[in-house]
């Protein structure tokens, strides 16, 4: 497994036209830390994950990855240091689970048709699913997709992980499985930005909490001190109807 | 996948493919019975036995005017250069006709161009020690595909009119018409006098009748495409009369009938010759010169009384006027003896079903056609709707790349493409690209419209198969782009290996639906102008029906069409099953949401 980075937003802007979605955000992951981004919907949290790892290009402000600017790095590249997963895991329908994670290794890191295929079987192995490498996407329960989408991302070595809202489009009784993933991902050493609703999650498996709203960092800090002193009046309300 | 599922599919193919073959078997028995007389070539000579006398219902002053166009006399065979004839292929006469006006020009059974009009070219070709080829072609594009060199020679029993002077230069006369009015038997038309705004009169589009009835009668006819369909519609009664060149109409009316002639009329500066490009007058001396030799060697009268046996109207007389007066039988004593013997053999009319039945089901024509279909027409559909759909396909996943790029530069031009090459009817595709770029690449295709007519329908495959990709493309989610640009491919990689592959999976029946018109769209590249082994089924299945009259042969051709369609219909939900299933599916279960897109398929 690749060595985690530590990674930083710094005063990012994005605005889709008119509409300002990011408005100087800040963030930071120290390297093998987590920090999960809570705040009310359409708060701008996916749209950052995807300014941070430039799917969509931050119209002003830095990203540095282990404290150097990534701004003028090849952007492909940059992804293929960052893993991602989605709130619909966006599997490949047309290719089988093993075909799904070995897409990548094979085509980016160069591996063989047998090494890539080894490569998906480790991985299907390490989040429980080996059984069914040889299936199809539509086949599986949302919870075993979004572990197989894990898989996919964690395929490519990555030095960092984001999840974005990763269990809300799952049924309860698969939402625990998944987070359970995601926890021991973090125990091992893996930097993280988990963007979520899960509270428990955020409290009890990332070191730092970020709280947004309108597109942009009201309040940041350890969980403890977030969950059980929030200073401002908006995550207070945030709190309260989510708690 | 569930078995019985496909086996019903199956099952029902099968049972409407035989439904479909058992109905035209009986038909054809039952038409047998009632008519056991096989059905005549009207592609060969007819001999004398066909003489007729100039016809005695001409319409008044018809013969007038002088003739101001045909040569006082010719260069002598001896004194012409073959080389300097301005040839498209030196050596080799390059002669565009048709098929389907016997017994002038036809396609006879053994698949050659020939009638008298072919004939008579072939032994004056063969006088001035040059080779031959024909091509079939539509009148309509005829005069200007010699006009643009598409074709040396024009022969198609062609009038001569000063309208038509301008487009193209005329031979010598070789041949004369009379025009007819052919109605329905018992009809109240009598002569063109009878004709008015309120009566359907047909006509071959672009034909000197057509010029006749609207220049001359002042009235609006229906056009046609050719002989055979005015002749069918007259037949049905969808007009009430039609007006023919002579010789269609007598070569198109059969014993039994319900048609007759009931009068003709004659123009003098309109005999027929053959069209050459205006500027190659080197050719059309050539041309005059051989028909005043086989004139004086007496080949001309030996053709024209075994084709076309009729006697001379007055005052006229082929090739030049220097020529020797051709010697002929006396068709008017023959017709008239004939007459005598026989009476007017006038057959009972068959009943209306008895005339539909063998219209469309002669079993003798399904025997004579199949070979022929299978033989040429199959081949030549499968190679023109393959060639044109592989590069259809090609070319339109460039269009649909294009169409959804990011800059505007490719998509623009890709708009623009798409926008005309829908926007416009195929056979105007086809016809533009035939013979407008033809001339420009003629180093590249020779003098051959296939692979042209090939290209242009894969052109307008293109735009079609364009627009199919590029929605399919489109329906695939946003989320599956930013998924593969995540793990870190390019937006190119993940279009070509994600995105693009489940868009052409999604319209794949769209694909199918597409290539099955190309099929039927094959049959328009005939207007380009095909030898006899380069034509597809319709056009078979058209000349052998132009031949006999009988439509038969082209419901043959339309059952062949079926054969190649609808199991290609079949095969394609198949294959669209597989790919949504899949074939390593152990687990033998779909989510509900597959399951009902498979039912909806199927």
């Amino acid at each position: 497994m690749a060595e985690s980075v530590s990674l930083t937003g710094k005063d990012i802007h994005l605005a889709f036209g008119a509409n300002k979605v990011l408005r100087g955000v800040n963030v930071h992951v120290d390297a093998g830390k987590a920090t999960s981004v809570i705040g009310p919907s359409g708060s701008g949290k996916s749209t950052l994950l995807r300014a941070l790892n430039r799917l969509h290009e931050p119209q002003q402000g830095d990203i540095l990855v282990d404290g150097r600017s990534v701004l003028k790095d090849n952007p492909d590249k940059l992804r293929q240091r960052i893993g991602m997963v989605f709130q619909h895991f966006n599997l490949f329908p047309h290719k089988t689970v093993a075909q799904n994670i070995a897409l990548g290794p094979r085509r980016m890191r160069g591996l063989s048709k047998d090494a890539a295929r080894e490569v998906a079987v480790q991985q299907l192995e390490r989040v429980g699913l080996a059984a069914k490498a040889d299936a199809r996407p539509g086949n599986l329960s949302g919870g075993q997709q979004q572990r197989v989408a894990i898989a996919r991302a964690l395929a490519m070595q990555p030095e960092i992980m984001f999840f974005d809202e990763a269990t809300s489009a799952l049924d309860p009784e698969l939402v625990k499985g998944v987070l359970g993933l995601m926890a021991d991902l973090a125990a091992g050493g893996m930097s993280m930005i988990v963007v979520t609703h899960e509270m428990g999650f955020a409290r009890s498996v990332s070191d730092t909490v970020v709280f947004m709203d309108h597109g942009q960092v009201v309040e940041t800090g350890p969980p403890a001190a977030l969950f059980d002193d929030p200073h401002t009046e908006r995550l207070q309300q945030f709190l309260s109807e989510v708690l | 996948m569930v078995p019985w599922f496909r086996a019903a599919r199956m099952r029902s193919l099968l049972m409407l493919l035989l439904s479909a073959v058992l109905t035209l078997g009986l038909a054809a028995c039952s038409s047998n019975e009632s008519s056991p007389d096989s059905p005549t070539d009207l592609c060969s000579p007819p001999g004398l036995g066909a003489a007729a006398a100039a016809p005695t219902n001409l319409g008044a002053g018809a013969a007038a005017g002088e003739d101001r166009y045909t040569t006082p006399n010719t260069t002598p065979l001896d004194q012409i250069d073959v080389n300097a004839l301005g040839l498209i292929t030196p050596g080799k006469v390059s002669v565009g006709t048709l098929s389907d006006a016997p017994p002038s020009i036809c396609v006879n059974s053994a698949g050659q161009f020939t009638g008298y009009d072919n004939e008579l070219l072939k032994a004056i070709a063969a006088k001035l020690g040059l080779q031959i080829e024909f091509a079939g072609t539509e009148f309509a594009g005829l005069l200007s595909q010699v006009a643009n060199r598409r074709f040396d020679v024009g022969s198609s029993s062609i009038t001569t009119t000063d309208e038509r002077r301008k487009t193209v230069g005329f031979t010598n006369g070789y041949d004369f018409g009379y025009f007819s009015l052919v109605v329905p038997t018992g009809s109240p038309i009598t002569g063109f006098g009878d004709l008015n705004a309120s009566t359907r009169i047909g006509v071959v589009q672009g034909t000197v009748q057509d010029d006749f009835v609207v220049n001359t009668l002042k009235l609006d006819p229906v056009k046609f495409p050719d002989y055979n369909t005015a002749y069918a519609n007259l037949k049905t009664g969808q007009i009430d009369a039609w007006v023919a060149p002579s010789q269609q109409a007598e070569g198109a009316i059969k014993p039994g009938d319900p048609t007759s002639i009931v009068q003709n009329t004659f123009s003098l500066n309109n005999f027929v010759g053959w069209a050459v490009n205006l500027d190659n007058q080197p050719l059309i001396d050539a041309l005059n010169s051989g028909l005043d030799a086989v004139i004086a060697d007496g080949t001309w009268a030996r053709l024209y009384a075994e084709w076309v046996p009729r006697e001379l109207p007055p005052g006229w007389k082929p090739g030049s006027k220097a020529a020797p007066t051709p010697e002929l039988p006396d068709f008017a004593a023959l017709a008239a003896e004939r007459g005598e013997d026989a009476g007017p053999t006038q057959q009972a009319p068959k009943s209306t079903l008895a005339q539909l039945g063998d219209t469309f089901f002669n079993w003798e024509l399904y025997r004579q056609a199949i070979p022929e279909l299978v033989k040429t027409g199959l081949p030549n559909t499968i190679i023109l709707a393959l060639v044109s759909g592989v590069i259809g396909t090609l070319l339109g996943m460039a269009l649909a790349v294009a169409g959804i790029a990011r800059t505007r530069w490719l998509r623009w031009p890709a708009r623009v493409y798409t926008d005309i090459f829908r926007g416009l009817p195929a056979v105007v595709i086809i016809l533009l690209v035939g013979l407008g770029v033809g001339p420009l690449v003629r180093n590249l295709t020779g003098n051959n419209p296939y692979w042209l007519g090939a290209a242009a329908l894969a052109l307008l495959a293109a735009a079609y198969i364009g627009e199919i990709f590029r929605s399919g493309i489109q329906s695939v989610e946003p989320g599956q782009l930013e998924a593969a640009r995540a793990i870190g491919f390019s937006y190119r990689e993940s279009m070509r290996l994600v995105v693009v592959p489940q868009g052409v999976r999604r319209v794949l029946p769209a694909l199918m639906n597409q290539f099955i018109a190309l099929i039927k769209d094959s049959s328009l590249i005939y207007f380009l102008g095909l030898l006899a082994t380069q034509r597809e089924l319709f056009a078979v299945g058209r000349d052998l029906n132009a031949q006999t009259g009988n439509l038969s042969p082209l419901v043959a051709a339309g059952l062949f069409y079926l054969l190649l369609t609808i199991p290609l219909t079949h095969l394609v939900n198949y294959i669209d099953r597989r790919l949504r299933t899949g074939r390593e599916d152990r687990t033998g279960t779909l989510d509900p949401l597959e399951q009902a897109i498979v039912v909806e398929r199927g």
